[in-house]
């Protein structure tokens, strides 16, 4: 069996698995969006509390994902819920660096001048620091998307959603004629959709930026 | 594609964090490593292990893990460097500035590729060894970063550093060695060290295809539903994971040269 | 003529892609231990001619000699190791100790460590850096100015007869450029080398330059001489322009006031050990305003007035307690622009002007100054040469 007769005949397959794979990663970059953003925003102002924040993220971020899984089958079991949590949980290091980043690197200037002409706190934060920060949250959510659609693969081992279910099969067929190309179909398309996230992001960032950033 | 890297957090907080940050983590990540450990360690110790996990849960399975787990993540570096830091090296000559992009973009595609799917493709169509595809999976997978660290790390170099050095009649080699690659060091380093976590973490993977490792107490354990090896397994394949980062983080300070 | 150091036969930079040379065919001789100015608006090609001479770029055409022999095709690894080379950026190696950076062409050489050592130290004597306290500092370790002085050392190492600056003190502030300029005058009047130097700025050009090449677009000579004469006979319309406004402040910059009339007997002067009355006699006879007081070494200590002495006690009192403080104090070697400045920050419009040692040699007023111009102006081709209202 060739890879274009699998095609054929199992299209619909994978194009249900592409668009489970898509709302998985889209479920646990959102998730990992608010959570993160929160979370930098809370602590940006104050040195110690990003070096402990940055740490853990960093920490949860090294560990492998079969580990995460492992984890989980133990105490959610099999299913969405802990492909979806792992992804998420990858997904936070670039956001919450990059928005750390972002804010911390508005220009002290401007702040005040805020300050100076009588904004909140708050009015500050949501009006000048996080819009002046944005194409570098973007950007963080952008490498952070394209990270999690790969790992995601790994997802199908504890029946998770998506194109991994296609490796997963073919690796179990081994030594039958559709182990090659469900292997190559589920790599390949994951590669396609991360490239695709990829560009509609870069797309996303250069029309939602205000000009006077780019 | 924008790539990943582990790195860039130091940049984030100042100097005096940094050093904060080194001291946390210089001291903090193995004590919690170790202390996780121990605690495991009670946890199954204070367990009526029936016969199976008997089977699967004896040090001379996780001695033999943790030995697979850092054998292929040293050979994957390994090989990873040597490819990846003489292509860096080539990239960044003048004569390479019309290739470099593209073979940037190649690899940074090929770290889109997922490494599962990598895997299982080397192992199916090239070798039919766990543990030595996965060495090469992780090495086709772990080239990226350092590609990536050694051609910024070079490109960073001061122009007028390196014109000095042409100036005072250093051959184009000598200046190479004795004073773009010092110079390049920190940023390589931080590449080699992503690659180092990257593949201590993806080793685990090999377990699928019979290389051994962490994954093969959790795969196991998972087969024969015996949490308690799924949890044994994770927690060594996760300590190994951060303990390499650890590891890379103070090689990373000691080789860094003094007076950058 | 004997044979100079280093001479430029048609050297020629052609970029593929680009109408018209960077350099085009550039003929010039750069005599033994002087130093060559190569000075011009940006973009004309004084770079790319110096990094010729040492060959980090290439000629099109053309031939470079040193000391005779035809250098242009020899191994330019071993070429740039007989030459110094100093550039804006200066481009110390910053993983490298300052010792290891300036000893980093003599261990090219194989000297032993013992000869490289014992050079290092003399160069950072040299340079005005305590040896003890640097040697082993790291570049980052130390201002620009110091830095600077770092990169010139480690370009003289090995002793090369030959000195490449590319803008050298350009990338520092006016006032450690002008430290570092004098520091680098006093070094070439010990050592002679033949130095090839690189700017933009005109003033840096005729303070530094014992010769001068102006350069116009294609690093075509618009005019190679010394300062004074380029100062006094500008060539063209060109370098009349380059020289820009000033041009006759300029040249003060270029005498000396050993070179004018200093006068001896214009004011009244008097010693410490005299009295009050002896003060005001020698004042009523001069018929001045004020009497300089000297101290026991003949050196200006204060200004005295004729108020000051009714105020005193007649004879007897002190005289050093007297008048004010001399400010405006000038060596016979200061410039003439320098001795106006003084002059102009004094109360009564006088410098007073002293020897080697410090002792009293004369006055110096504003009409000698004047004087001086108009001699200058006189000496111009054209001699409607603006005078500045000074």
């Amino acid at each position: 069996m060739t890879v274009s007769s699998y095609l054929q005949r199992r299209w619909d397959v994978v194009l249900q698995l592409t668009l489970e794979h898509l709302i998985a990663v889209g479920i646990a970059v959102g998730f990992a969006t608010v959570v993160g953003v929160l979370l930098a925003v809370a602590v940006y102002r104050n040195d110690r509390a990003v070096t402990v924040l940055l740490v853990v993220v960093n920490t949860l971020f090294t560990v492998p994902a079969l580990a995460y899984f492992g984890a989980l089958i133990v105490l959610v079991g099999l299913g969405w819920t802990s492909a979806i949590t792992v992804l998420a949980i990858y997904a936070l290091l670039p956001i919450v660096r990059n928005t750390v980043t972002g804010l911390r690197e508005v220009d002290p200037a401007i702040v005040r001048a805020a300050t100076g002409m009588g904004m909140s706190r708050f009015g500050r934060l949501t009006r000048v620091e996080l819009p002046l920060a944005y194409p570098v949250i973007l950007s963080g959510l952008r490498v952070a998307t394209v990270l999690i659609v790969g790992i995601a693969a790994i997802g199908a081992y504890v029946a998770g959603p998506g194109l991994g279910e296609l490796i997963f099969s073919g690796l179990g067929a081994l030594g039958t004629a559709r182990a090659i190309p469900e292997i190559t179909i589920g790599t390949v398309a994951i590669v396609l959709v991360a490239l695709v996230l990829d560009g509609l992001l870069a797309l996303l960032g250069r029309f939602s930026t205000p000009r006077g950033l780019r | 594609m924008t790539a990943l890297a582990l790195d860039l957090d130091e940049a984030v907080v100042g100097r005096r964090q940094r050093t904060l940050l080194r001291r946390a983590r210089f001291v903090g990540v193995p004590l919690a490593v170790a202390l996780a450990c121990l605690a495991m360690y009670l946890y199954v110790q204070s367990q009526d292990l029936d016969n199976i996990e008997r089977r699967i849960i004896t040090f001379a399975n996780i001695r033999r893990a943790a030995g697979e787990q850092i054998e292929i993540a040293l050979w994957a570096t390994a090989l990873t460097l040597v490819i990846a830091v003489p292509l860096g090296i080539a990239l960044t000559r003048p004569w390479a500035r019309r290739i470099a992009p593209i073979v940037i973009a190649v690899a940074n595609i090929g770290q889109g590729i997922p490494a599962i799917g990598l895997l299982f493709f080397v192992y199916i169509q090239l070798v039919r060894s766990g543990s030595t595809a996965t060495v090469l999976g992780m090495a086709i997978y772990a080239i990226l970063p350092v590609l990536r660290g050694t051609m910024v790390g070079l490109q960073q170099v001061d122009r007028g550093v390196v014109k000095a050095a042409r100036g005072m009649g250093m051959g184009k080699g000598e200046v190479l060695v004795r004073v773009e690659m010092p110079l390049a060091v920190p940023i390589l380093l931080t590449g080699v060290r992503t690659a180092l976590v990257l593949t201590v973490a993806t080793a685990v993977l090999a377990a699928f295809i019979g290389g051994g490792t962490f994954g093969s107490l959790i795969i196991s354990g998972q087969a024969q539903g015996r949490p308690l090896a799924v949890a044994v397994g994770s927690l060594g394949a996760a300590s190994l994971a951060i303990l390499a980062d650890w590891v890379g983080g103070i090689v990373e300070d000691l080789l860094r040269p003094k007076g950058l | 003529m004997s044979e100079p150091m280093i001479r430029l036969d048609k050297l020629t930079k052609r970029y593929p892609g680009h109408d018209g040379a960077a350099v085009d065919a550039i003929d010039l001789a750069m005599p033994k231990g002087e130093i060559v100015i190569l000075v011009g608006p940006s973009g004309c090609g004084k770079t790319t001619t110096l990094e010729m001479i040492n060959r980090l770029i290439e000629p099109t055409s053309g031939r470079i000699f040193l000391e005779g022999e035809d250098v242009t095709h020899v191994d330019p690894d071993q070429l740039r190791r007989r030459m110094g080379y100093v550039i804006q950026q200066i481009g110390l190696f910053p993983h490298q100790t300052i010792a290891q950076n300036i000893a980093t062409v003599p261990r090219m050489l194989g000297w032993d460590a013992k000869r490289t050592n014992a050079r290092v130290d003399e160069l950072l004597h040299m340079v005005g850096l305590d040896p003890s306290r640097y040697r082993d500092r790291y570049p980052k370790e130390m201002s620009g100015g110091q830095r600077q002085r770092v990169g010139v050392a480690r370009a003289m190492a090995a002793d090369p007869p030959v000195m490449l600056m590319d803008e050298p003190f350009g990338a520092t502030d006016p006032i450690t450029r002008e430290r570092l300029q004098n520091e680098f005058l006093r070094i070439q009047e010990d050592i002679g080398k033949t130095i090839v130097f690189v700017t933009h700025d005109i003033d840096e050009a005729i303070k530094m330059g014992d010769r001068i090449a102006i350069l116009d677009v294609g690093s075509r000579v618009a005019q190679y001489d010394t300062p004074e004469a380029i100062l006094s006979h500008p060539a063209s319309a060109f370098v009349e322009q380059f020289l820009g406004a000033g041009i006759l402040l300029k040249r003060l910059n270029l005498s000396r006031v050993e070179d004018v009339e200093v006068a001896t007997g214009e004011w009244p002067t008097i010693d410490r050990g005299s009295t009050g009355e002896q003060a005001r006699a020698q004042l009523r006879k001069s018929g001045r305003s004020h009497l300089l007081l000297l101290d026991d070494q003949r050196r200006p200590a204060r200004w005295i007035g004729a108020a000051d002495l009714e105020r005193s006690d007649a004879g007897t009192g002190d005289l050093s307690g007297l008048g004010t403080e001399v400010q405006a104090c000038v060596d016979l070697r200061a410039t003439l622009n320098g001795a106006l400045q003084e002059m102009l920050l004094n109360a009564n419009g006088v410098a007073v002007v002293v020897d080697r040692e410090g002792a009293y040699a004369g006055t110096l007023d504003l009409d000698t100054i004047i004087a001086a111009i108009r001699r200058m102006r006189a000496a111009s081709p054209d001699g409607d040469v603006p005078l500045d209202p000074a």
